[in-house]
């Protein structure tokens, strides 16, 4: 049995959703693809803690073992991967965006007050431990899909992939306490699947358009 | 007993679809075994069909599947039976001259492909006749028509061909989305896609419903029947496909719409319905039945002629149908069953010549390599067995006696002029102009053939195509015979076919008249009685045979020497030459004229003179067109329509990534906004 009393655990799992959060602001205000590689890894680290948390409070003992997963795939190989592609492109800085940085902030600002209103009528019949995560894991979600909408170089599309996937993850466990193992381990080697395709596809972007700028690809239309 | 006869057709087919790919790259071998496995199969067909007409109760056979509201369910009562016998009958023949036919295709198309398709297409067919379940006859009938589809195709190196293809393919969706709006309809009603509940349901439908699935019914199958004004893909689709190909879907497959009418009509719907549904089926095939040969007269491709014949005769069989209709709206069922026999006995007889018809075009275009017949003539000298096959059913087809198609044309106008009976004015009114039209349409039919025959086979050689044929091989000839026997054995033999067809329509019109329609033992067929009026086939040939004779005969004893000497015709000093022949544009000249309204001519006449003087023409170049009217007026502004909707919405699609996942993720907000 844990021996944290009960809200203190959840000021923690609360803590560290929240640090999730602010690790994804960070990727929306961050030029470099370098540094936003590097903190998708930190915030896959969070995401590890929050779910050891869960399964230290609630005695879940397969969440241990999906925290191990996100910190071997999620903070160690895929960043891994997503470096080698950027020092391959040669692609530092993200220069222009369709929306600047000010803006995408205030605008994520707006989707976290927008995913706390949304789950507000569902967060009392959640578990009290995990609460607030719920909105927390929402907002993150439509952050990610923030990123792979506002910003053109297919590899900050990616880490707004992975930055959904990482939202989609902090719901399972903040909502149910974490998803059957074997659906955890399905969806680890999805992402793990995903990232390699994707490595292979922003290559072969590079190629035919000399660029990653997927804005490119408007010349394959009709 | 009789499922066994089903298995052995069944595995005759899949046989004759699949052994076939076993011998890769001997296309001889597989030509054999495709077609002769169709023939056994066809044989079996016939066999099954003729057992189905004379039993006495309906077989039905049952095979539960796992997925839900579906069963394999076949039901062979004598509707389904007249239908499988037709399709054998015609597939029998077909099948034979195929097995000559396809030797054409020898190294450009896979035999064992085209194998694989002709068996699944027969199958299909006799399948739709024969399902019994909504459910299992939708998807039969898909496999029909995309079985159809891929046979249509089988050319696709051609852009035209494709484009036959697609046209097609788009048609019959559209047919099919109306067929199953009307199988839904009844869903709804009964709870279940069993044609057993569809039949009970009958009565308890409502009003409004009735004449709902009696409009989509109309739509979706007339769609696969080539109902003016569904018919356009009708004249592209058939000849795009090999012949023998043709010779069944313009023979028979549109004819399993026929069978479907009759299905959801009488057997279905049954039960007393208002007169004007008749009337609109006999209006619906009065106009398809007279635009038909005219549009076919105009043609000088032999098989879309032949297309546009099939529009045609679809449209005389719903005139039987549609006076059937309308006279059991009005409870005479006596006379109900006279128009239903009159438009079975069309679909078979037209099954018949139309598929001889397609055969024989199918063997000048063996010889000739061309459609065209602007490049035949004389090829009666060269093809004499083409030839008369080509004649007997050219007779067919014109209604001329003593064959079939006299006898099913005179059917239908004894329907005609029984409006007499009718307590409707308007109907009285009606009737009889229907019956003029349809005696137009016998008339110009008879100038079409006398134009296809006489164009085609007499006169002199126009090219060196027509110039170099040869007759086709033996299995062609075979096929073609069978069918030209059957034509007159139908046309003589109406003592026999009616009271087969009198069992079909019994059922239907609750009374048997098999027993009343004959006097002299037989011999003369007299559907309301000998004083009206009355046909003995049998005693026309005679006479016919007699008079013919009769002609030799006095032109022997009047005419002298029994010599004959060869000579120039008319020659006048002349050298005759195949240019100085009547062309067939010349010969429609007269009646594009007089019917100039409906076609709307455009000729261009452009001539080029010698520079010296004006009155010598160098060079004259002529073309004329008609008018395509249903696709100008109705086809293409529903087809601009969807491509300025389709132009607009193109705005949208900007290319870019982003804008894309912007799109969902607005779509994925906007839900959550909405349902938070």
């Amino acid at each position: 049995m844990p021996t944290l009393p009960i809200n203190i655990g959840s000021y923690l799992v609360n803590l560290c959703s929240a640090l999730l959060l602010l690790t994804c602001f960070a990727i929306v205000a961050q030029r470099r693809l370098m540094a936003c590689v590097d903190l998708f890894a930190l915030q896959s680290v969070f995401l590890a803690v929050t779910a050891t948390l869960v399964a230290y409070l609630t005695g879940i003992h397969h969440i241990y073992l999906a925290a191990v997963l996100t910190i071997a795939i999620k903070a160690i190989i895929l960043p891994r991967i997503l470096k080698k592609i950027v020092r391959q492109l040669n692609v530092q800085r993200e220069v222009s965006m369709y929306v600047n940085i000010p803006t995408g902030l205030l605008t994520c600002g707006g989707l976290v007050i927008l995913a706390f209103f949304i789950t507000q009528p569902i967060v009392h019949l959640g578990f009290l431990l995990t609460q607030d995560s719920l909105a927390i894991a929402l907002a993150i979600v439509l952050i990610g899909f923030f990123i792979m909408v506002s910003r053109l170089k297919a590899v900050t599309q990616v880490i707004g992939f992975l930055v959904i996937e990482n939202g989609l993850f902090l719901a399972a466990t903040a909502a149910a306490y974490g998803m059957p193992l074997i659906v955890e381990l399905g969806i680890f080697f999805d992402v793990l699947v995903a990232g390699l395709i994707v490595g292979i596809y922003t290559h072969q972007i590079q190629e035919a358009f000399g660029s990653v700028d997927t804005s490119r690809m408007k010349a394959l239309k009709e | 007993m009789t499922i066994l006869l089903f298995l052995v057709l069944l595995l005759a087919y899949v046989s004759g679809m699949l052994l076939p790919l076993c011998f890769p790259g001997r296309p001889h071998i597989q030509n054999v075994i495709a077609h002769g496995s169709a023939s056994v199969a066809c044989g079996m067909g016939i066999v099954l069909g003729l057992v189905g007409l004379l039993a006495s109760e309906p077989l039905v056979w049952f095979l539960p599947s796992s997925i839900p509201l579906l069963t394999f369910s076949l039901r062979l009562d004598a509707l389904s039976a007249f239908f499988v016998l037709t399709i054998s009958l015609v597939g029998l023949a077909v099948s034979v001259f195929a097995s000559g036919y396809v030797r054409e295709f020898y190294g450009r198309i896979p035999v064992s492909l085209l194998g694989f398709l002709y068996n699944g297409f027969l199958l299909s067919m006799l399948l739709v006749v024969m399902a019994d379940n909504a459910f299992f006859f939708l998807i039969v009938w898909e496999l029909m028509s995309l079985l159809s589809y891929f046979l249509v195709v089988s050319e696709h190196e051609k852009p035209d061909v494709r484009f036959a293809g697609l046209f097609y393919l788009i048609m019959t969706h559209v047919g099919t989305a109306f067929i199953l709006v009307t199988f839904l309809m009844f869903y709804q009603e009964t709870g279940s896609f069993a044609f057993e509940a569809f039949r009970s349901a009958d009565q308890s439908l409502p009003e409004g419903l009735r004449t709902l699935v009696f409009w989509t019914a109309l739509i979706g199958l007339g769609t696969k029947a080539g109902i003016v004004p569904l018919h356009v893909w009708l004249p592209y689709a058939h000849p795009a496909a090999p012949s023998h190909v043709s010779a069944l879907m313009s023979g028979v497959m549109i004819k399993t719409a026929i069978y479907g009418l009759l299905r959801v009509y009488f057997d279905f719907l049954g039960g007393p319905f208002p007169w004007w549904w008749g009337f609109v089926v006999l209006l619906v095939g009065t106009v398809s039945a007279l635009l038909g040969v005219m549009y076919a007269l105009m043609e000088h491709d032999l098989k879309s002629l032949l297309a546009f014949h099939s529009v045609e005769n679809i449209g005389i069989i719903l005139m039987g149908i549609g006076t059937g209709m309308v006279f059991y709206a009005y409870d005479m069922p006596h006379l109900a069953a006279l128009g239903i026999i009159a438009g079975l006995y069309h679909t078979i007889n037209h099954a018949v010549f139309k598929a001889l018809l397609f055969m024989g075009a199918g063997s000048l275009l063996y010889a000739t390599h061309t459609r065209n017949m602007e490049e035949y003539g004389g090829l009666l000298r060269r093809m004499p067995w083409t030839g008369l096959f080509f004649l007997i059913g050219a007779v067919s087809i014109s209604a001329l006696p003593p064959t079939n198609g006299f006898v099913s044309e005179w059917l239908v106008f004894q329907g005609l002029f029984l409006s007499l009976e009718l307590p409707s004015l308007f109907l009285k009114f009606m009737l009889p102009i229907a019956a003029a039209l349809l005696a137009l349409t016998g008339a110009l039919a008879l100038a079409c053939f006398v134009k296809a025959f006489g164009i085609s086979f007499l006169a002199l050689p126009r090219s060196s195509h027509a110039r170099k044929a040869l007759e086709v091989p033996v299995p062609m000839r075979v096929g073609m015979g069978f069918l030209a026997g059957l034509c007159l054995v139908l046309g003589l033999g109406p003592a026999v076919v009616v009271p087969l067809l009198d069992r079909v329509s019994e059922p239907f019109a609750g009374i048997s008249i098999a027993g009343r329609v004959f006097e002299m033992g037989g011999w003369t067929l007299a559907p309301v009685s000998g004083a009206f009026s009355s046909l003995s086939t049998p005693v026309l040939a005679i006479i016919l045979a007699g008079l013919t004779g009769l002609g030799w005969g006095l032109a022997y004893v009047l005419g002298g020497k029994g010599k004959t000497r060869f000579y120039k015709t008319w020659g006048c000093g002349l050298n005759v030459t195949a240019r100085m022949e009547y062309t067939a544009t010349g010969f429609v000249q007269p009646i594009k004229r007089v019917f100039s309204t409906i076609y709307q001519p455009t000729v261009k006449l452009e001539t080029e003179f010698l520079e010296e003087s004006h009155y010598f023409a160098k060079r004259r170049h002529f073309e004329f067109s008609i008018e395509p009217i249903f696709l100008k007026y109705l086809y293409h502004p529903i087809l601009d329509f969807f491509s300025t909707l389709a132009d607009r919405s193109r705005v949208i699609q900007g290319g870019n990534l982003s804008l894309y996942l912007a799109y969902i993720f607005m779509t994925l907000v906007f839900l959550l906004m909405v349902m938070g």
